[in-house]
């Protein structure tokens, strides 16, 4: 490109009051004019330096004063994140989640294929489940693959779903250094219904109806035994089984609970006729059992708090002596993991099954018991030769296993502890009982009391996970 | 006596002044350019293809991405070009809320640019929170309706995808009351300042004959002095129904830039508030419950255009009568309005170059596509 090919090339050396206005006065303008800016010149030299200084100056002057109206511009509106939040809309999207119900435990989803195919970017998968004995599809999913790496949270596909079953979660903290955790398995997509209603309650409320009637018609449709979550599987058939066993030791007079199998639907009957007795306060019914339900599994999560670090306490352990470091380091991570898993199911189990059974114990009983078989005895004794880093990182993934597993049990122990609504929380901390006290959102113009003690739940509750790490290192 | 070379430098492709990824090849004589030449397409990622691969649905989300900055506008030309092809009817309610939408846009855009304009100048920060805090409570909003605070994808064709909550009003009309005294604040503490004044008078001076065989749009084009604004020109949605004036600069400089921005954020506050009157209270009228998710418009083509923030921003859609677009382009303003600067800058010195680029207010991910 040269110069001589753009013939209106500038040389602009003049100063801009030679500039001449160049306003069009051609176009007709409706409902309105064409108004030429006012080009201002400062006042004095130097004039407008001080006056925007002064704009400044008045900032750092109200910046000491908290901003809480927003009709006003100056003032301090800075949120401490982690420690405070802001309360996020209902509509605030992020990644979708798959939803169960609590009781039953039956997946909402019905593998329509409707989110799969509208999802832009093409990162839903899923497998429409078979009956195990004719072969035949039935609605209801057998896996469910979301990539979130590659999501783009439109949410178009919680906007088809005619089930209800594909929400958008809250949780915006995902960041992770394991790629490969961000394809997303069914049942780390599986959530109760109870969060779903924590987090965007007005939301759930419209689609309630529809989304319970719909689950009815398709659990008609489908063995007993597909199309419930996982999660709420192990624990419902845990539940079962150790339920009978108590049965047959503390009363076996009373043999009601006969038939064992299938797990799910024996186990459902309980839960609801315990969510009728609950009835009690004026709240409708349904909504006190879900309530409970939110209750029981915050009290839940501060009980088996102390499981992650005792998990993570039990070190590494390797008997190959021989055996190459990082070798020998694997083969106890994998070890410690398996524990945990194992006593956290465990402790899962014990938690749900008590409660389901006797609905008159007190959950003291149970708690305590859990975080026992939580925290077994260090399988064996460290080896002297290990290397120390491979030790530590053993210790960390067990943990982290451990918190993951203690999540999981914590959501699906929600429903069997249905059964004891009336139980007061009495063994649990005062920071835990505030923090379970407040599951909605917060409205906007909450008293300060409320946020004052919300903050201090979330403090507390930091504190406590701190304490609970600095236990398990 | 002295004898000079002229010398090529490049400027980018990294972060000329932030604003993404953008080479400028310059000539300089000295300190003066002499000539300027914009490349760009770093950040090509088969936009309009990959449209023609989605059914028209699924475009909506991508046209967010488009200029990131404002999502809302880039919806409602994409909805509006899709609803002309379609022939999909939009409830008065649903074109209340977008044209709500698409001025608070507009407000958030020009606060944006005029901070990063003088970030740009070397004023780091401190001008640009200013603009960035009421920007801020605008997202705010947006989460509220959208549940996204940038990637809105809040319209849908025949409407929005839902109505407005119940707390946004109050909300909103809380930020009206702060925004005379925001936007007074923000003209107190540049408006006639002396460094502004001498980064940015007579500064990449864009004559109108110039910006007009360019095809220049948006404040660039009002700032050289002709009042053209599509809102106005050929109007849109519900345009025609609300009263504000279209601003327009005397010189076509830099600060004629900033000046018409600043202005238009007031227009725009104009027109939110002749929204909040007006808005009909008709539950349930934030969409045409006849349109379908799944268009599938006849044979045929349409092209769509508004005044979005940043200029005219188009899109030519061709049906073939499946449900996806057979072609699909989008004329974006940033693109346009950048071409010119190679004009813009031709005289200057080679300081003024990121002074004038900022002044253009781009977006890269609408450049490139």
């Amino acid at each position: 490109m040269s110069n001589d090919t753009l013939t209106h090339s500038l040389t602009f050396t003049e100063a801009p009051a030679a500039l001449t206005v160049v306003v069009d006065p051609t176009p007709q303008i409706a409902r309105g004019s064409a108004v030429v800016v006012e080009r201002r010149r400062p006042k004095a030299a130097g004039w407008s330096l001080l006056q925007g200084l002064g704009v400044v100056v008045d900032h750092w002057r109200k910046s000491f004063r908290k901003l809480d109206d927003t009709t006003q511009i100056a003032g301090t509106f800075t949120t401490e994140y982690p420690e405070e939040r802001l309360p996020l809309p209902e509509a605030y999207r992020n990644m979708p989640i798959l939803l169960f119900d609590d009781a039953t435990g039956h997946e909402l989803c019905t593998s329509c294929f409707q989110c799969q195919r509208i999802c832009p970017p093409q990162v839903i998968h899923m497998t429409q489940a078979k009956d195990p004995d004719t072969g035949k599809p039935v609605p209801a999913v057998s896996e469910f693959i979301i990539e979130y790496d590659a999501c783009m949270s439109c949410g178009f596909c919680a906007e088809v779903c005619p089930f209800d079953a594909i929400k958008m979660d809250h949780n915006f903290e995902l960041s992770t250094a394991d790629h490969s955790s961000l394809t997303v398995h069914k049942t780390d997509l599986l959530r109760p219904i109870s969060y779903y209603q924590s987090i965007a309650p007005t939301f759930w409320a419209e689609a309630e109806a529809s989304a319970y009637k719909k689950l009815e018609t398709n659990k008609k449709r489908r063995p007993a035994t597909i199309g419930i979550a996982p999660q709420m599987l192990a624990q419902l058939k845990a539940a079962h089984e150790l339920r009978d066993d108590q049965q047959e030791a503390t009363m076996p007079t009373t043999a009601v609970a006969s038939a064992p199998a299938p797990a799910t639907s024996s186990a459902a009957p309980p839960a609801r006729s315990a969510a009728l007795a609950a009835s009690a306060s004026d709240l409708p019914t349904d909504k006190a059992a879900r309530l409970a339900a939110i209750r029981a599994r915050n009290e839940a999560k501060a009980a088996v708090q102390a499981a992650p670090a005792t998990a993570s306490a039990a070190p590494a352990a390797s008997d190959g002596g021989d055996l190459p470091t990082d070798k020998a380091a694997r083969l106890a991570a994998i070890r410690a993991r398996n524990e945990a898993k194992k006593a956290a199911e465990q402790a899962a189990a014990a938690e749900a099954a008590p409660t389901l059974a006797t609905p008159d114990m007190p959950p003291t009983d149970v708690q305590p018991a859990a975080s026992e078989q939580a925290a077994p005895p260090a399988p064996t004794v460290p080896d002297a030769s290990l290397d120390e880093k491979a030790a530590r990182l053993a210790a960390i993934r067990a943990r982290n296993e451990a918190k993951k597993a203690d999540e999981q049990t914590a959501a699906a122990g929600a429903a069997p502890t249905l059964a004891t609504p009336d139980v007061p929380p009495t063994d649990v901390p005062p920071a835990t009982s505030e923090q379970a006290a407040p599951p909605a959102p917060a409205v906007p113009d909450a008293p300060l009391d409320e946020k004052a003690a919300r903050l201090a739940a979330i403090r507390a509750r930091n504190a406590a996970k701190k304490a609970a790490q600095a236990e398990g290192e | 006596m002295i004898t000079t070379d002229e010398l090529q430098i490049n400027i980018g492709p990294q972060h000329p002044s932030t604003h993404g990824v953008f080479r400028m090849l310059i000539t300089v004589d000295g300190e003066t350019v002499v000539n300027l030449e914009p490349v760009f397409g770093y950040l090509h990622r088969n936009h309009e293809q990959l449209a023609e691969v989605n059914t028209y649905l699924q475009n909506m989300p991508y046209t967010d991405r488009l200029d990131y900055f404002n999502s809302m506008a880039n919806n409602h030309a994409y909805a509006l070009a899709v609803e002309k092809l379609a022939g999909i009817e939009v409830p008065e309610r649903a074109e209340y809320i977008r044209v709500l939408m698409v001025e608070l846009t507009r407000i958030l855009n020009h606060a944006g640019a005029v901070g990063f304009m003088i970030n740009d100048m070397g004023a780091w920060q401190t001008p640009l929170a200013f603009g960035i805090r009421e920007r801020e409570k605008i997202l705010d909003l947006f989460e509220l309706v959208s549940g996204a605070r940038m990637m809105c994808n809040y319209f849908r064709f025949g409407g929005v995808v839902r109505d407005l909550p119940d707390d946004f009003i109050p909300r909103l009309k809380k930020l009206m009351v702060a925004m005379p005294a925001y936007i007074d604040e923000l003209e107190r503490l540049l408006r006639e300042n002396e460094i502004l004044l001498a980064r940015s008078e007579g500064i990449g001076i864009l004559p109108r004959e110039v910006a007009v065989s360019y095809g220049v749009t948006g404040p660039v084009l009002r700032g050289s002095g002709i009042a053209y604004d599509i809102r106005k020109a050929e109007p849109y949605s519900i345009y025609d129904r609300f009263d504000f004036d279209v601003p327009v600069g005397s010189v076509g400089d830099v600060y004629d830039r900033f000046l018409v921005r600043i202005e238009e954020m007031r227009q725009s506050r104009r027109i939110l508030e002749q929204i909040i009157e007006q808005l009909p209270d008709a539950s349930g009228g934030h969409i045409n419950p006849k349109a379908r998710q799944n268009v599938r418009p006849p044979v045929g083509d349409a092209y769509a255009r508004i005044e979005s923030p940043k200029g005219e921003l188009g899109f030519y859609l061709v049906s073939d009568g499946s449900t996806k677009p057979y072609r699909y382009k989008v004329r974006a303003p940033s693109f346009i309005n950048l071409t010119p600067l190679g004009d813009m800058c031709r005289g200057y010195k080679v300081a003024d170059i990121v002074v004038i680029l900022g002044s253009i207010d781009i977006v890269m991910g609408e450049v490139d596509r």
